[in-house]
């Protein structure tokens, strides 16, 4: 498959973030499909940071790390991203005393990479910007080696910079000045295939795929503590608020945040949580909480790598445990899992309709690299997922409700929901053991069918479920694989690179984590022979699972718990190999 | 406390009246508080200031923290939940932002309040969301059989403290006092007239209304019986010149615990805009949040990613 690698590193605060999304809106306008994402520290200013674009004429979800071009705007971007440079790649640099560096020469010549050199500070400078614009500059000379108008670049720049017109007008001449790039004796040529009609897309993140698809699906009110990687979620619900209206509350400390979500779901609103494994282990008596007291509830956990704070700013599928185990007693529950801008956008609708309607705690699971990659999508649809809320609200219904209706013995465990006062029918939203209305009850018989009501919507749940898809053939694969997640990105890459060398591959994705469509895995393992499990942390948690449920056995697990996704060349070579 | 008998009939003759929504606040289940716990009067008079102040169970969500006042969580008639220990405060407070047209009154023990969950009770009065708070501070953990609390005198033995208490207790009214509140008062579970004047003016409130009520615990707290509250208690209002507006003035009367224990409105400010009312983002909707759930068209955010 055709793909174009750039990583633009340098120090977090150079600009990287504007220079990527300058970059990547630029390509899409020429008609490109994008993966992009950045990588940084845990810090504000300094350390090493990229933006990597990968860009392609046909549809790519994930990234590689074999790169064409590095663009780096520092010294620590040179001298650390020279390795990952393909052989007979490109370097683009701006900094001044490279040749006091002589293993860049000779690293250089090794793998046949073409370094390129502007004095970008001196031109930024020359042209009355700061240092900052060094990435204006080596920006302009990138667009000449991808063989681009410069008049698409100047376009994003100018959407980038439009509150700043004094800074523009220098940041335009900076693109300029990079893409003549002066006294550079050769400068090389990609010849890079376009498509002839740029596609309709849109170039969105996960964060704002499911801030957006929250606020879709009338989330009013947005309970926050901040940490990473979901904090985005709070800007974004944040800064959309005037036009939205949705109440915005940065809390004390995660647990009122649960606490103040599960309030405002309880008399209807509803509301949502996003943290991280960290902020979530705070949580979880309120996760146990709405078992008890079947309030619904939606938290969701971006995960990055764990124990403590461990890889604060990195990537992780680490927390499937905590999210199918978390919280004391036994309760039914269901743990979802985003993938990408789309399932994003669309799991989080279900997750609220699944907490009204089964009054129950709902846990999304997204991902760092879920949250920050960008890709070129479909557009959203408006109402396509309906809202469904479980709730009694016609008048004469709620009339003629009983108390001991709120906790029923019903055959599928789920009994009449009303808001509180809603109807004269009043009752205890009990987080004692307690009996249909909710007054408390400490007998043995009732305690047991209580419990068991519970445990029935589970089993209901499970029915309801949508199965995983399979993607690719549906039997008899090469090579086949079972994951959840980012997973899915990087094995759409995959698969479609074997199916043009005539190579079957395929891949189990789940959507829906717990309860668990076991059913489906097995049919999978049935129909195909060479079975794998690709998930990104060191236990394969949820490969465990599978292989209790299906009695079945992965021929070999592909782990990943370096903080890093799956790179599609790492799984390419795994499918080589197996 | 002294009151007109005119004061008083005139109480009895509204309740009277409005007896039908009085009884609403009965509960059907039996009650598992001690003899002579305060729990009674408290919810008696809780009962009473809602229909005299014209609350109908339906009006009204109680979310309760863990202990015994939150075994009452269904032994009054209405809408309840209760929810985790400490916890009661942010709960509620989520509920009151969820539906503004529910009157929330969230309840916690002096554990739960003044320990487990005090961060909450900080940021609820700095937040000032429009709730009525109750502690029932009965110097001790009740339910878990009389384990010294944050508020347990020093030197008191207790279970889990047979050598008595080594650290000084906390004054919960002193302390709301230094968080820049907007309503703090203290009443006597003694005192059921009382009791319902101050959470009548605590559920006309617009903003967080804290209410501390000392409340006597006769299985575990000997310390502090009925007898000593007798001989200690004071009434603000019998003091000519207190005015509740003036916060150094609350702060003074409110410290001491040992000799002269006032009860009354310490302090109040009116006309405080209510939390949801200070959310710029809001202004002009007159929806409550609840009444707002429905497909909301996120198209136009989209153009900024075409």
């Amino acid at each position: 498959m055709e793909r174009t690698v750039i990583r633009i590193a340098g120090e977090s605060g150079m600009g990287l973030l504007s220079s990527g999304h300058i970059i990547s809106r630029a390509l899409k306008d020429l008609g490109f499909y994008i993966a992009s994402e950045r990588e940084f520290p845990s810090l504000i200013k300094g350390g090493s940071s990229n933006v990597q674009i990968d860009f392609s004429t046909k549809d790519i979800r994930s990234r590689s790390n074999k790169i064409d071009i590095v663009v780096a705007l520092d010294r620590a971007g040179l001298l650390y991203h020279i390795d990952m440079i393909k052989r007979g790649g490109i370097l683009i640099h701006g900094y001044e005393r490279h040749h006091l560096i002589p293993a860049l020469k000779e690293k250089a010549k090794k793998k046949g990479i073409k370094v390129l050199y502007l004095p970008a500070r001196q031109i930024a400078r020359s042209l009355g910007g700061s240092s900052v614009m060094v990435n204006m500059v080596l920006l302009g000379l990138l667009w000449r080696v991808l063989g681009f108008d410069i008049n698409n670049l100047k376009k994003e720049v100018k959407h980038q910079f439009a509150s700043k017109p004094k800074l523009l007008k220098i940041d335009l001449k900076c693109v300029d000045a990079g893409y003549k790039g002066k006294d550079i004796k050769k400068i090389p040529q990609l010849e890079i295939k376009r498509n002839k009609k740029a596609p309709k897309k849109i170039l969105i993140d996960g964060t704002t795929s499911i801030a957006l698809g929250a606020i879709q699906a009338g989330m009013r009110a947005y309970y926050a503590y901040p940490m990473s990687p979901s904090s985005g979620i709070l800007t974004y619900i944040a800064a959309t608020s005037h036009e939205t209206g949705v109440l915005v509350k940065q809390a004390e400390d995660e647990i009122t945040a649960a606490q103040m979500m599960i309030g405002s779901m309880l008399v209807g609103c509803r509301a949502m949580i996003a943290t991280s494994g960290g902020g979530y282990d705070l949580m979880t008596e309120s996760v146990s909480l709405c078992g008890m007291n079947e309030t619904p509830a939606v938290f969701i956990i971006g995960q990055r790598p764990g124990p403590a704070t461990g890889l604060p700013t990195w990537t992780s599928q680490g927390d499937y445990n905590l999210a199918i185990h978390s919280a004391h007693g036994e309760f039914p529950r269901a743990v979802i899992g985003c993938s990408d801008p789309h399932s994003s956008y669309e799991l989080i609708q279900h997750a609220f309709n699944i907490a009204e309607e089964y009054q129950i705690p709902v846990i999304v699971l997204s991902e760092k690299t879920v949250y920050d990659t960008h890709l070129t999508v479909d557009h959203f649809k408006h109402k396509k997922i309906p809202i469904k809320r479980g709730l009694v609200t016609g008048p004469k219904e709620l009339e003629k409700l009983q108390s001991s209706d709120r906790y029923k013995i019903t055959p599928s465990g789920i009994s009449k929901r009303w808001l509180p006062g809603s109807s004269p029918a009043y009752y205890y939203a009990n987080g004692d053991e307690h009996w249909e209305s909710g007054e408390l009850n400490e007998e043995a018989n009732e305690a047991k069918i209580m419990i068991e009501k519970r445990m029935r919507k589970e089993k209901t749940l499970l029915k309801n479920l949508p199965a995983p898809k399979i993607y690719g053939t549906k039997k008899g694969a090469k090579i086949s694989f079972i994951g959840w997640g980012s997973s899915k990105n990087t094995m759409l890459d995959v698969i479609r690179a074997y199916k043009t060398k005539g190579v079957e591959v395929n891949y189990l994705h789940f959507d829906y984590l717990w309860p668990l469509k076991a059913d489906a895995a097995k049919r999978f393992f049935e129909n195909n022979k060479n079975v794998h499990l690709i998930e990104g942390n060191y236990q394969g948690q949820f490969g465990q699972q599978i292989e209790v449920k299906t009695k079945k056995e992965f021929k070999g697990k592909l782990l990943k718990y370096d903080g890093r996704p799956f790179f599609f060349d790492e799984v390419m070579s795994y499918a080589l190999k197996h | 406390m002294p009151k007109s008998k005119n004061e008083i009939s005139k109480v009895l003759k509204t309740l009277s009246r409005r007896k039908n929504i009085y009884v609403e606040y009965e509960g059907e289940e039996v009650i598992t508080w001690c003899h002579g716990c305060g729990n009674y009067n408290i919810q008696n008079a809780l009962k009473r200031a809602l229909t005299l102040e014209g609350f109908k169970y339906r009006d009204v969500l109680h979310a309760y923290d863990i202990g015994c006042n939150g075994n009452g969580s269904d032994k009054i008639g209405g809408y309840t939940v209760h929810g985790l220990h400490g916890r009661s405060i942010s709960l509620g407070a989520g509920a009151a932002l969820g539906n503004s047209g529910l009157k929330i009154i969230a309840s916690g023990g002096d554990g739960g309040t003044m320990s487990e969950g005090i961060n909450h009770l900080v940021h609820a009065v700095r937040s000032d969301y429009p709730m009525l708070f109750i502690l029932h501070n009965n110097h001790n953990y009740g339910l878990t059989t009389g384990q010294a609390s944050a508020t347990t005198p020093k030197g008191f033995a207790m279970n889990g403290s047979p050598d008595g208490v080594v650290v000084k207790p906390m004054n919960p009214s002193e302390f709301v006092l230094g968080l820049n509140p907007t309503f703090v008062a203290r009443s006597f579970s003694g005192d059921i007239k009382h009791m319902t004047k101050i959470l009548r003016a605590a559920l006309k409130h617009k903003g967080f209304a804290f209410v501390e009520m000392l409340q006597v615990c006769p299985t575990y707290n000997k310390a502090t019986p009925q007898e000593w509250y007798r001989d200690r208690i004071k009434y603000i209002e019998n003091l000519k010149k207190y005015d509740p507006v003036d916060p150094d003035a609350a702060k003074k009367i409110v410290q001491d615990f040992e000799k002269e224990i006032y009860l009354g409105i310490f302090y109040q400010k009116k006309n405080q805009a209510p939390f949801q009312k200070r959310l710029p983002n809001r202004e002009g909707i007159k929806t409550s949040p609840h009444e707002e759930v429905k497909n909301f068209n996120i198209s136009k955010f989209l153009k900024a990613f075409e």
